[in-house]
């Protein structure tokens, strides 16, 4: 009786910009900052999915922003979760539709169930949750937003702050000259390495959107539990101009500060690779949050990078640094 | 007519839940709940019951997941004790806010430190301000009747609250007594299937909880205040067509035992009251006037059905089997709520509370032996010496 399969439907590969469906699910009417990264995303994710979706929005910045006065800016079906519980949430509504399908209760089309969190709610104090809802393998797609802090209480560090970023709680000083001394965790990778049952695992990043989308729409076709890890610069919290993050999310990639990459089937694949990478430098200096960081700090960084390279099995020269 | 087994508190639990045909399940193991999901799940592999049953990454996901679940039309059962169910605690507000009728089995347990299985109700009563629907069965069979009325009431449209449907660990949860399991066909005249009101749903697209300003705060409080106060007359319909349909009456909030001619009275909820109503038959052959007030409900509180109740009484000895460290009078949290009820009454009966049973302690026969000589000392005295009585400390 429950293991009767309940019929999911399958959406097609978006070939270009133009052919992208015109249809918004995120529309305007939110109160984001401009040029706000997790807000372009949130776009892009949207409109891969289409209508037959049902956004799970814990508290940051995609809530406190969106949901003001009463309003929310989805054309779709969007609920609230505790920074804490996004994953719980997901794997609920998920659950209600399987066991709803199957007894005959409901009538419609299984949902896409999407749950969209910023990295706090998932790398850190929604981690669990992840956790929980990848190992119990719900039909569900889990996008981590990431803006690299907890930025709508004001820029506060959390786990996947790069090394030597300025945060309001990681000030540098004459004591703590880099302002955050951590390495950041990976999250991508930590659902990789220990969660067997999900079939499909993605990074991607704003500056690409063709790729993101379709990794949607790829993670929302697997049968079983997604993850996306979406990279979404923040102008506020990184102190760039509010036009550039577009430029700054390209540069992440093309510095290898942020890699893309997919994996199912057991492999990894590496989808956006520059033939030759430029010096993390470049997208250091560009960034308000990384003014304070010596010559030593930057090699520190470039160092990690071109590790974290390597173990992905990225063999790409970087130009030379010129300082 | 339905059946006779002799069953658990947990198992009476189970058989409700089955025969309530909930659609998700969401599990984690603590004691002594626990043994209501180890049947559930047998139900499951068995194919008697149709339900998602889910292993959740603790309590807090327990309630996460059936607030997914329940938001998005499910019909969904949970349950804790002790830690367990403070360990949740962040998501209930979210759910009674979400106004998702959700139903907990707390099967009480005493709160850490030191770890310690017994019965004590502060674990649930912990939670009494979350917006939940709360009330202890004192039997099996007030445990399986408890979980088919809580879904009721609580799915009503004028209600639209979860409900933690309590007991006492070991003494209901563990002990078995008979239970009278009616037809299927009962429940469904009783139950009808759960017609969420605006459910997640592509169909129909909602936002569901966004954030607010403060000014529209003073509305939303209000109508979660307004549907608690819409579960009483919601209970008592219920109460009277379960009588119709199953035969067996309940008072809806509150039970009187040998009250009629009493002067005293134990004011108990849960599992103690049954060890009172032999009390009670004991006191009385020595000619003690003392009988029983149960209160069925704790939320939504039946303050006026307790003005009329205990306005009758001379003296009234609240049994608390819960701490609140500091509350006002210095006992337990039954007493000032109690108090809080009678104080516009204009002939009021003398109130103390008697600490009993903390750390999972039966109640003796000899406790409240205790507790009625210190009630006929108040009436005949007309005055309260000491508010709380602490029992085994006591002289």
């Amino acid at each position: 009786m429950a293991t009767q399969k309940v019929e999911k439907t399958k959406v097609d590969r978006i070939r270009s910009l133009a052919k992208a469906p015109m249809d918004d699910y995120y529309v305007s009417g939110h109160r984001t900052c401009a040029g706000c990264g997790p807000a372009i995303n949130y776009r892009m994710v949207a409109k891969a999915a289409g209508k037959d979706t049902i956004f799970v929005g814990p508290t940051g910045c995609m809530y406190v922003a969106n949901t003001s006065y009463l309003c929310v800016p989805w054309a779709v079906p969007w609920i609230h979760a505790q920074i804490t519980n996004a994953g719980g949430i997901g794997s609920g509504i998920s659950a209600a539709y399987e066991a709803r399908i199957r007894k005959g209760k409901y009538k419609g089309k299984f949902p896409n169930v999407i749950v969209m969190a910023g990295d706090g709610g998932s790398s850190d104090i929604g981690l669990q949750a992840l956790s929980g809802a990848m190992y119990r393998n719900h039909d569900l797609l889990f996008i981590s937003y990431d803006n690299e802090a907890y930025a709508n209480t004001g820029i506060q560090v959390s786990p996947t702050t790069p090394y030597g970023a300025r945060t309001t709680f990681t000030p540098p000083g004459p004591v703590v000259p880099e302002g955050k001394k951590l390495w950041p965790k990976d999250l991508a990778k930590l659902i990789v390495g220990g969660h067997p049952s999900v079939a499909y695992v993605a990074t991607a990043s704003i500056g690409y959107p063709i790729d993101l989308m379709n990794k949607v729409r790829k993670a929302l076709n697997v049968e079983g539990a997604a993850f996306m890890h979406i990279h979404a610069p923040c102008p506020k919290g990184w102190g760039f101009p509010a036009d550039k993050a577009i430029e700054i999310a390209r540069l992440a990639v093309q510095t290898g500060m942020w890699t893309m990459w997919e994996y199912e089937n057991d492999e990894y694949k590496i989808n956006i690779q520059p033939k030759k990478l430029k010096p993390v430098s470049q997208y250091l200096e560009a960034q308000d949050r990384f003014s304070h960081l010596t010559a030593e700090h930057k090699a520190k960084i470039q160092n990690f990078v071109n590790h974290k390279l390597a173990m992905l099995g990225i063999k790409v020269p970087v130009e030379a640094v010129t300082a | 007519m339905g059946t006779k087994k002799f069953l658990t508190g947990l198992g009476a639990t189970a058989t409700a839940v089955k025969m309530a045909d909930v659609d998700v399940i969401t599990s984690f193991p603590i004691r002594p709940y626990t043994g209501v999901m180890m049947i559930l799940s047998q139900m499951v592999a068995n194919g008697e019951l149709d339900a998602e049953f889910i292993h959740a990454d603790g309590e807090h996901a327990q309630l996460s997941i059936s607030h997914g679940a329940s938001a998005a039309g499910a019909r969904t059962f949970t349950g804790s004790s002790g830690v367990g169910v403070t360990y949740a605690f962040e998501t209930y507000s979210p759910i009674s806010g979400g106004r998702c009728p959700v139903q907990m089995l707390i099967a009480d347990r005493t709160l850490d430190p030191p770890g310690d299985f017994g019965s004590e109700h502060t674990d649930a009563l912990g939670c009494r301000d979350q917006g939940w629907i709360m009330g202890w069965a004192e039997t099996p069979q007030e445990v399986f009747d408890n979980t088919l009325i809580y879904y009721r009431v609580g799915e009503d449209p004028r209600v639209r609250l979860p409900q933690f449907n309590c007991h006492d660990g070991y003494f209901v949860s563990h002990i078995p007594g008979d239970v009278e399991i009616p037809e299927q066909s009962q429940v469904d005249e009783f139950l009808p299937p759960y017609r969420p009101v605006d459910p997640l749903d592509p169909q129909n697209p909602l936002g569901h909880g966004p954030q607010i300003f403060p000014d529209q705060g003073p509305a939303l409080e209000a109508m979660r205040h307004n549907a608690m106060m819409a579960a009483m007359p919601v209970i008592e319909e219920a109460i009277d067509d379960f009588g119709r349909i199953f035969g067996r009456k309940y008072a809806p909030f509150v039970e009187e035992f040998m009250t009629d001619d009493a002067e005293l009275v134990f004011f108990i909820n849960g599992a103690h009251a049954h060890t009172a109503r032999y009390a009670i038959k004991h006191l009385r052959e020595r000619g003690i006037k003392v009988g029983l007030v149960k209160i069925r409900f704790i939320r939504p509180w039946p303050t006026d059905v307790l003005q009329e109740s205990l306005s009758r009484f001379k003296a009234v000895g609240v049994v608390e089997t819960n701490s609140s460290f500091g509350i006002a009078r210095g006992g337990g949290i039954l007493a000032p709520e109690v108090c809080g009820s009678l104080y516009d009454v204009p002939q009021r009966p003398l109130i103390a509370s008697f600490m009993g049973g903390l750390g999972g302690e039966p109640i003796t026969l000899k406790e409240f032996d205790f507790i009625a000589e210190k009630l006929k000392k108040i009436a005949e005295s007309g005055k309260i010496e000491k508010p709380v009585y602490w029992l085994g400390f006591e002289e």
